[in-house]
């Protein structure tokens, strides 16, 4: 038995790539998030902060290496003896699609390895119900951006479901009753695993994975939509309160009162707008202010945390004014602005596939 | 500071292509010569390439001593302590009279690494940081060697991929020689000066890669 041929496990999966449903070590999982959070590190420095042997990194690595998931970079020159070479995961080693179902659209987002939207599309509701396969032909017309290399290269779907509470009529009729169902049909049409999770959630996961909490264990998250939801993440765990629980100081109430005005999110910080609409905006974001500062004095004493991100697909300028309003409010806490701005629960439910097959939590 | 032992053959001893085994570049050209120039006075060198050296193999022809694992063993205790071992073998192994796949060479890489596992000779008695190193393949005309090499070439095609797999399967580290650089024309086996430089560079960058924890300074 000791010279036996050896077990061509691992050569075996490259010729696959990512067809197969491979069952990932734990080892690799930890070196793939350890790159995730850190580009650009060396093998000395994963040995270092997974405390594996380097032999073991570095089959790890190569195996990875080959299987197209991670790329060197260029050699950093400027120490004593020869230079390092920093690890980073490669943009095109993956690629992923997440759907959320908002209001008036469902949107469909692609990204890449390292979370990089490579497409997104807002259906329309009657859109899609127009068409047999909508929500399965809304996905592929994403797939088929990729160059064809590339698609064997897709992870999976993910699915950012609104709780019931705010399920509104056009969602309920696009995904009938049992999500399971829904599941399978996909999965079926499109021969892909398919994830589901709620939308809170899984924005909250994104910013966790690729976004402005990358590198925080603990964070408190609002999702600023048509409502304000919020989550608690300790320890990379998300945590979620009251089901369907949501403030009525989201964009909705902001849109309607600039509606009255012939007025929308975008014109917003323009310089065009009349005394009036300037105090409602005032009014508004006093109002969001104080939820979240209210939110965030009464959490700070129960659990500790740092840093609060608000994740939102409000233009720019929203988000960065509500931010200051927050940081002047609360400057013992770090306010942080979500970086999924294009569809961040659709970005969010793109990672879900990522976290299952390549990550640990 | 570290030490590392480059066990190989005559592309170890550094053979010039074409000529005799006693023919062989000087210590700076060779690649374990230009590691030790790119690694720096923090490391020491061991250079141990005998030509015609196989992987497991008495050689009926050159005679019992070509049998690297024999040689292994009293190699390794004389130059223990040692941190890092690499091994580049394989070439000889092709030849006609041992008559064996890509796979099964693989397999003698294979033993070396059980036999150093056992050795165990680097700091503490732990087992060392082991790297194999596939030798670039064999040209299609390899000259008088013919006869001797018929059919090597296609096989050592396949060595890269027959000694990764191995050392995936045992958990070492792996370089492929074949990304950096070629045999040499004149014989059609052997490492030109150009191509020992390229090796040693890129193996100083392997070796940096591995990851070695900071030197603690004595006195």
């Amino acid at each position: 038995m000791r010279f036996a041929p050896p077990n061509p496990l691992r050569i075996a999966d490259r010729a696959s790539g990512l067809n197969a449903p491979t069952v990932r070590s734990y080892n690799e999982r930890l070196v793939l998030s350890l790159l995730l959070q850190n580009m650009g590190i060396s093998r000395l420095e994963i040995g270092e902060k997974t405390g594996l042997s380097a032999q073991t990194v570095s089959v790890i690595v190569r195996s990875l290496e080959q299987e197209g998931l991670v790329s060197k970079g260029e050699a950093q020159r400027g120490r004593v003896g020869p230079p390092t070479i920093p690890l980073s995961l490669n943009p095109k080693g993956a690629f992923s699609v997440g759907v959320s179902f908002g209001e008036s659209a469902v949107n469909v987002a692609l990204i890449d390895f390292v979370g990089s939207v490579q497409y997104h599309a807002a259906h329309p509701y009657p859109v899609l119900q127009e068409s047999p396969d909508g929500l399965a032909a809304s996905i592929e017309q994403g797939l088929l951006t990729l160059p064809p290399a590339s698609r064997a290269r897709v992870a999976g779907i993910g699915l950012a479901v609104p709780d019931d509470a705010h399920v509104s009529q056009h969602v309920r009729e696009l995904l009938g009753r049992d999500l399971a169902d829904v599941q399978a049909g996909i999965e079926r049409k499109l021969d892909l695993s398919v994830y589901i999770q709620n939308d809170i959630t899984a924005a909250a996961g994104g910013e966790s994975l690729f976004g402005s909490a990358r590198s925080l264990s603990d964070f408190l998250f609002f999702y600023l939509g048509s409502q304000l939801h919020s989550r608690l993440i300790l320890n990379y765990q998300i945590h979620s309160g009251k089901a369907g629980l949501g403030h009525n100081v989201g964009l909705s109430r902001l849109r309607d009162e600039l509606d009255v005005h012939r007025l929308s999110l975008d014109d917003i910080g323009l310089g065009i707008q009349s005394g009036e609409v300037e105090a409602l905006y005032a009014r508004w974001r006093r109002d969001c202010c104080r939820q979240i500062a209210g939110s965030v004095q009464s959490l700070l004493s129960f659990v500790s945390f740092k840093s609060v991100v608000i994740s939102s697909y409000a233009p720019t300028k929203v988000g960065q004014n509500l931010i200051a309003d927050l940081q002047d409010e609360l400057p013992e806490v770090d306010f942080l602005l979500g970086c999924n701005s294009t569809a961040p629960k659709a970005v969010g439910a793109a990672s879900l596939p990522y976290h299952s097959r390549f990550m640990v939590q | 500071m570290r030490s590392v032992l480059c066990f190989g053959d005559s592309n170890t001893h550094g053979q010039i292509p074409g000529r005799g085994p006693l023919e062989r570049y000087d210590r700076h050209t060779r690649w374990p010569g230009v590691l030790q120039g790119e690694l720096g006075p923090a490391w020491y060198v061991i250079e141990e390439g005998l030509s015609g050296r196989t992987t497991v193999h008495d050689d009926p022809i050159e005679g019992a001593h070509k049998n690297g694992r024999t040689y292994l063993r009293p190699c390794v205790q004389s130059h223990t302590v040692l941190d890092l071992v690499i091994i580049m073998l394989g070439t000889n192994d092709l030849k006609v009279r041992f008559n064996k796949p890509a796979s099964e060479v693989a397999m003698g890489i294979g033993c070396l690494i059980y036999d150093l596992r056992e050795l165990a000779p680097g700091p503490g008695g732990s087992v060392p940081e082991i790297m194999i190193v596939t030798p670039p393949p064999i040209l299609d005309d390899v000259k008088e060697w013919k006869s001797i090499f018929a059919g090597a070439t296609e096989k050592s095609r396949q060595l890269a991929l027959e000694f990764e797999i191995m050392a995936d399967s045992l958990g070492v580290h792996f370089f492929n020689a074949g990304t950096v650089c070629q045999c040499d024309e004149a014989d059609g086996f052997h490492l030109n000066a150009d191509a020992h430089r390229a090796l040693g560079m890129a193996l100083a960058q392997e070796i940096e890669a591995i990851g070695w924890p900071a030197l603690e300074r004595k006195g």
